[in-house]
């Protein structure tokens, strides 16, 4: 009972992550691109609910530049209004409407984690910067699992030199240095890519590269396991190679695949600052966690601007979310396979 | 023996097959070393012109291949255009000192990590488990360099470790006991940085193929015989699920070299890591061609390693190599 | 704790025995002819450490191209005339003084007499020779070469007597004295042999045992550690005092400790493990002035640098056949008045608050007021205007349709990509800030980060760019440096490369102005000339120009005779006259580091 209430639990905060992150458009008060140039920097917003003169609706108060920094205005609330007119937008490329759930008059600014050094919105740009990179992390990684597993199984099964030239070509991948490779792709590509390109190229580059390691442990366990006892006896009475893997040599590996999987995740979203650098990635003004994380490399924006970190513990969240996620898969796996 | 000698021949031909493939995807990216003198308007083109001729950049590809080819099988990997010396004794003076972190390293992440695993995956749910988890899910998920900058901030702050390097100023006066001692500190950062990452990876790993042989019939046979916890553990249990932590001990012999490039770079050990990086970025081509080369045969003996204790450790592997699919 | 507190013991000890081991300034002959420095006069002892990047490449002089490798090589080698970074103008160096003769064309040095090089040999004009002959070889190849030619022909050297040296250039070139600025003079009797061996470039790597190296500068090498630290120590025959007749310099030693980027220096800086910090960017000044009250540092803004960012276009005649996007979109580049606008519309004022943490100046010109003696300063500032913007664009036939986008007289909207390197984040913001701007004005901007090397080989090889986010400058104040970036068929005339005639009228102008000004002598006229080029170029606007970062600098408190300048080396420039106020530094200073 207490681990289906943990379960619902854990699916239930998933769903409303992503659900959030979809909606995007519409929870978030401003666009991801709106600079506020008075604003670099800003800390966060807190919303407060009793002032002085009692308890009121949730309001924020404003911030003003200071001589070294921002003071708060505590002067005049700012009440949050819900579900309000904002900036137009489109949830998904599909609906049109300019209807937000949170909104503040001008000129305060509802921040619930500060900005950036351009004045945006962190919070805003969270969300919006989570569809690319969750989007990019699970489907690269899709795409690095399906790999792995294709080649790692057949080199597993088949053994002998199928075994030795695919292992070697994973060997090669993981040794060359793909710097360059990527820098020399970039000048082979034209020089704007689409939001829709990148994204594709990103899943594509990312996903490519990364195969050969999964492919290694998966192949371990192949090359373990075709010789179970239960499967050479399984052989005896005829069964096919395809049944052999489906049914007994591939739920071997769902452990392993699973781990790799949930490894591979947060991995991938940060690949994705490692090739904005070579022109590969999202570029301004559009954001991701992966290029949001990259101010994070400089000391002072760690030490000094503490809110900035919030794509770092989005991406922490999300992560322990997936692996937990995994955990519950693999226990489901096992329940169910015949072992 | 024979395996031994064939996976030999292979690596030959990898190492190769990799130096050609090196030597391709320079030449494909854009730019060269001397690029960035283009820029000074004090410097003409036409010196910029000569410094490349005089390196050998403007031979085309086929012939600098073929050169670089007949001097590497003597053992001369080239020349670095940055440093003016040649590549070997660059790379081996730097490579010990990686080697010395990452041996530190590897050897005290497997330490922490295989026992970690085994108590995580054997006692699900419960309080271990549920510590280490999260632990290691915040350490695999935050991004290598934020881990390594936050650490060193706080050493910053909190000053009961040197900030970087590997040696205080004035080591050479030192007796030798206190030089070990001196980079033992030095040491402390980065090896916790890479610890840190490296625990987390074969902890989840070796926990998950726990769990998988923990639900095999024979395990819960033998439990139901009454064999302890222990026993179970290490004597039933491990060499089963062992298979993907020898391949993953293959990578952490594979990554001896190349994986500790952001944590040498952040906190200056002086290691490869900061060597590869400026000559990955300049452009110093055989400096480069070097190190993937040095790091490659790494790999190749990583994975080599992890192989022969695979066949050796699961006799179902051997003889399946005799009954081939 | 205990146990480090036990190894700082046995350090410090070991340490101070070491440092007794730091080689004592000689003592003054009279047959020497010493440079009396004018400032503090301080005490002797103690070691200076520095925090590098990454590590210098080599300690040859001659082939030295890296900044890091200078740094070092600097503090080791002299030249004949200094350019002193306070002053900014000249000043006798190994070269006592020196006459001109009247037409401008040859210049008569008299060296200093009774000088020796670090390892004691003696120097004299042989010296001179044998050094400008090295850099003159084009066997060598030294990119210190093209200084010394003009037009394409190279200065004569000539030994007048043992300690007189004559330079002949081939014509009359103004401020010539500054040429000599930097070029260390290389001891003949130890790199002669290598030099008619023909392997001069491999001489003086790293691995060169100390003795093997020597030079007129105030310190020497004593030891290289591969990856961790270079060690200078003092040359005990310096040939300057101070105004009481100590010989310089004061300092032991000065430690190049290799560490990272500027996160790292600011880091060890602030764990007090290394001494000095310089050109560091608003956002780690501010975070050391945060602490300034409580450890007492010297923090200076020296105000605005010579360095000038701009964005450009790309106004390379292209094929249209493979990069036809970029040739069409060209006829927007090339009219003046688009180019106007987009410096209308720049918001500058944002560039220097949010790049630059408002320690940092606005451009319009190349030459800032960083530069006080060169600066046209009655060159007009216009302040952002989109009104202005608009009305040019539609002077020149562009036009708005209804969803707010810029469209060109035909029709197609206006969009351009801008490309920078993505090491370099203040141009990346710069870039992100400039997208913002024009998208105000209905144009789409795509900002590309690229590979540094990867932008240069488009900007200079490949033209397959639009526009880019650049900076330059920063070295000399003068204008001859700068000679290549402004005549037309100069190599880093960056808008528009390998012109054979100047394409537009005024680029003709800047060519026969700049020209002229090469050749006269008189300050007064040559900035007449200098200031018509900087007018001509804020009409033409080549270049959008942008802003310039401030110099920040830093150095401990203990430090004195700390005067950083805004020319390079900023806060090493006068290494032979720092010292350390603090006698206890030595206990203070050894344990972990």
């Amino acid at each position: 009972m207490r681990r289906k209430l943990c379960l619902g639990f854990l699916v239930g905060a998933m769903a409303a992550l992503h659900c959030a992150i979809l909606a995007a458009a519409f929870i978030a008060p401003y666009d991801a691109g709106a600079q506020d140039r008075d604003l670099p920097y800003a800390p966060p917003t807190r919303v407060h609910f009793r002032d002085s003169s009692g308890w009121h609706a949730p309001f924020v108060y404003r911030w003003i530049p200071d001589r070294d920094g921002y003071r708060l205005d505590t002067t005049t609330r700012y009440p949050i209004h819900f579900l309000a007119r904002g900036e137009s937008h489109s949830v998904l490329g599909i609906f049109r409407s300019n209807l937000r759930l949170f909104q503040v008059d001008e000129p305060a600014r509802l921040l619930f984690l500060g900005t950036d050094s351009f004045g945006r919105d962190e919070f805003s740009r969270l969300l919006y910067g989570g569809q690319i990179s969750l989007a990019t992390g699970l489907l690269a990684t899709l795409i690095t699992v399906a790999t792995a597993t294709l080649i790692g199984t057949i080199a597993g099964y088949f053994g002998n030199w199928i075994d030795e030239s695919l292992m070697a070509v994973g060997e090669l991948f993981l040794c060359l240095p793909w710097f360059y490779f990527l820098i020399g792709a970039r000048a082979f590509l034209p020089l704007h890519l689409s939001v829709a390109g990148t994204f594709l190229l990103l899943i594509v580059v990312i996903g490519i590269i990364g195969w050969a390691r999964p492919a290694r442990l998966i192949r371990g366990i192949v090359l373990s396991a075709r010789n179970r006892n239960y499967v050479l006896a399984a052989r005896g009475f005829g069964a096919s190679s395809f049944y052999l893997l489906r049914r007994h040599i591939l739920p071997e590996t769902s452990a392993i695949l699973l781990t790799q999987a949930a490894l591979l995740i947060p991995q991938y979203v940060a690949a994705e600052a490692t090739l904005s650098f070579l022109g590969l990635g999202v570029s301004e003004p559009v954001p991701s966690w992966g290029n949001m994380l990259s101010p994070l490399q400089q000391y002072t924006v760690l030490v000094s601007y503490s809110w900035l970190l919030a794509p770092a513990v989005a991406l922490v969240i999300t992560s322990v979310m997936y692996w937990l996620l995994a955990d519950v898969l693999h226990h489901w796996v096992q329940s169910h396979s015949i072992n | 023996m024979m395996y031994v000698l064939q996976r030999f021949l292979r690596s030959v031909l990898l190492l190769w097959g990799l130096s050609f493939l090196c030597f391709l995807f320079t030449e494909m990216a854009p730019g060269s070393f001397f690029d960035e003198m283009r820029l000074n308007p004090q410097i003409s083109p036409e010196t910029i012109a000569s410094l490349r001729t005089r390196y050998g950049l403007d031979r085309p590809l086929g012939v600098r291949y073929a050169r670089w080819t007949i001097a590497a099988i003597h053992g001369d990997l080239g020349y670095s255009i940055a440093y003016n010396t040649p590549v070997t004794p660059l790379l081996w003076t730097r490579a010990k000192n990686t080697l010395l972190l990452t041996v530190t390293a590897t050897f005290l992440t497997w330490l922490l990590g295989v026992p970690l695993g085994l108590l995580t995956g054997s006692a699900r749910g419960k309080f271990a488990d549920k510590l280490a988890t999260p632990t290691s899910s915040f350490l695999l998920a935050v991004p290598e360099i934020v881990l390594a900058v936050g650490i060193l901030a706080l050493v910053v702050r909190w000053r009961f470790v040197p900030a970087g390097g590997m040696m205080s100023l004035g080591f050479e006066d030192l007796s030798p006991w206190q030089k070990i001692r001196d980079i033992a500190v030095h040491m402390l950062v980065p090896g916790l940085i890479l610890v840190l990452g490296g625990v987390a990876v074969v902890e989840r790993h070796v926990r998950a193929s726990v769990l998988e042989v923990l639900n095999m019939p024979y395990i819960q046979a033998a439990r139901g015989l009454g064999i302890g916890r222990v026993r179970l553990l290490f004597l039933h249990v491990l060499p089963v699920a062992a298979n993907p932590a020898i391949s993953l001990f293959g990578f952490s012999i594979a990554a001896l070299l190349g994986g500790s490039l952001v944590v040498e770079v952040v906190t200056a050990w002086p290691g490869l890591g900061p060597l590869i990086l400026e000559a990955t970025l300049s452009r110093d081509l055989y400096l480069v061609i070097g190190a993937v080369l040095l790091s490659a045969v790494f790999m190749i003996a990583g994975n080599l390693i992890a192989d022969l204790i695979l066949v050796a450790s699961d006799p179902r592997i051997r003889a399946g190599e005799s009954n081939a699919a | 704790m205990k146990s480090i507190a036990h190894l700082t013991l046995v350090v410090c000890l070991l340490a101070a025995w070491g440092w007794a081991a730091a080689p004592a300034p000689a003592a003054i002959n009279s047959s020497e002819e010493l440079q009396k420095e004018d400032g503090e006069v301080g005490q002797y002892g103690g070691r200076l450490v520095i925090g590098q990047r990454a590590e210098p490449k080599t300690l040859n002089p001659v082939t030295a191209t890296d900044a890091l490798s200078r740094e070092v090589i600097g503090r080791c080698h002299a030249d004949l005339i200094s350019i002193n970074r306070v002053s900014q103008k000249t000043e006798p160096a190994l070269a006592e003084s020196w006459k001109t003769s009247p037409d401008g064309r040859s210049f008569t040095l008299k060296l200093r007499k009774g000088i020796r090089f670090s390892d004691g040999q003696p120097f004299d004009a042989d010296d001179v020779v044998f050094s400008f002959t090295v850099y003159l070889d084009e066997a060598v190849g030294s990119p210190q070469r093209d200084l010394l030619v003009i037009d394409g022909k190279p200065l004569v050297v000539a030994k007048l007597d043992e300690y007189t040296v004559r330079f002949t250039l081939p014509r009359p070139y103004a401020a010539a004295e500054r040429l000599f600025d930097g070029l260390a003079m290389l001891p003949k009797h130890l790199l002669q042999k290598p030099y008619r061996e023909g392997n001069f470039a491999q001489t003086w790597s790293l691995n060169t045992a100390p003795s093997d190296v020597a030079g007129l500068g105030p310190f020497r090498v004593k030891q290289y550690v591969a990856g961790q630290r270079i060690v200078l120590e003092r040359n005990p025959h310096y040939w300057k005092v101070d105004r009481e007749n100590h010989r310089l310099p004061y300092l032991d030693e000065l430690d190049f400790l290799f560490v990272g980027g500027e996160d790292q220096q600011v880091m060890r800086f602030e764990a007090g493990e290394t001494d000095m910090v310089s050109r560091l960017s608003s956002e780690n000044y501010a975070l050391l002035r945060k602490e300034q009250s409580r450890s007492g540092w010297q923090l200076s803004d020296l105000g605005p640098s010579l360095e000038y960012n701009f964005l450009l276009f790309n106004l390379n005649p292209i094929d249209a056949g493979k990069m036809n996007e970029i040739a069409r979109k060209q006829a927007w580049f090339r009219d003046l008045k688009f180019r106007q606008a987009v410096s209308a519309a720049v918001d500058r004022d944002s560039i220097v608050r949010l790049v630059y943490g408002a320690r940092g100046t606005a451009l319009w010109g190349n030459v800032g007021p960083g530069n006080k003696l060169w600066m046209n300063q009655s060159i007009p500032h216009p302040q952002r205007s989109m009104e202005a913007a608009r009305q040019l664009l539609k002077s020149a036939g562009f036009f708005w349709n209804d969803s707010g986008q810029l469209l060109d007289s035909s029709g197609k909207p206006v969009e351009f990509t801008i490309v920078t390197s993505s090491s370099n984040t203040q141009r990346m913001k710069m870039a992100t800030l400039i997208q913002d701007d024009l998208s105000h004005l209905g144009i789409q901007v795509h900002v590309v980060p690229l590979d540094f090397r990867a932008m240069l080989d488009r900007v200079f090889q490949s033209f397959d760019y639009e526009a880019a986010i650049m900076g330059l400058g920063g070295g000399d104040p003068d204008p001859n440096p700068e000679m290549n970036v402004w005549l037309s068929n100069g190599a880093t005339h960056l808008w528009h490369l390998n012109e054979t005639q100047p394409a537009t009228d005024w680029e003709r102008e800047i060519d026969t102005l700049m020209q002229q000004q090469m050749v006269t002598l008189d300050y007064g006229k040559r900035k007449k000339l200098y200031d018509r080029v900087q007018q001509i170029i804020a009409e033409n606007v080549p270049f959008v120009f942008l802003a310039t970062p401030d110099v920040l600098v830093g150095a401990k408190s203990q430090i004195g005779n700390f005067h950083p300048a805004v020319l390079d080396h900023y806060t090493l420039w006068n290494a032979d006259q720092l010292y350390l106020r603090a006698p206890a530094r030595g206990v203070e200073r050894a344990g972990i580091r």
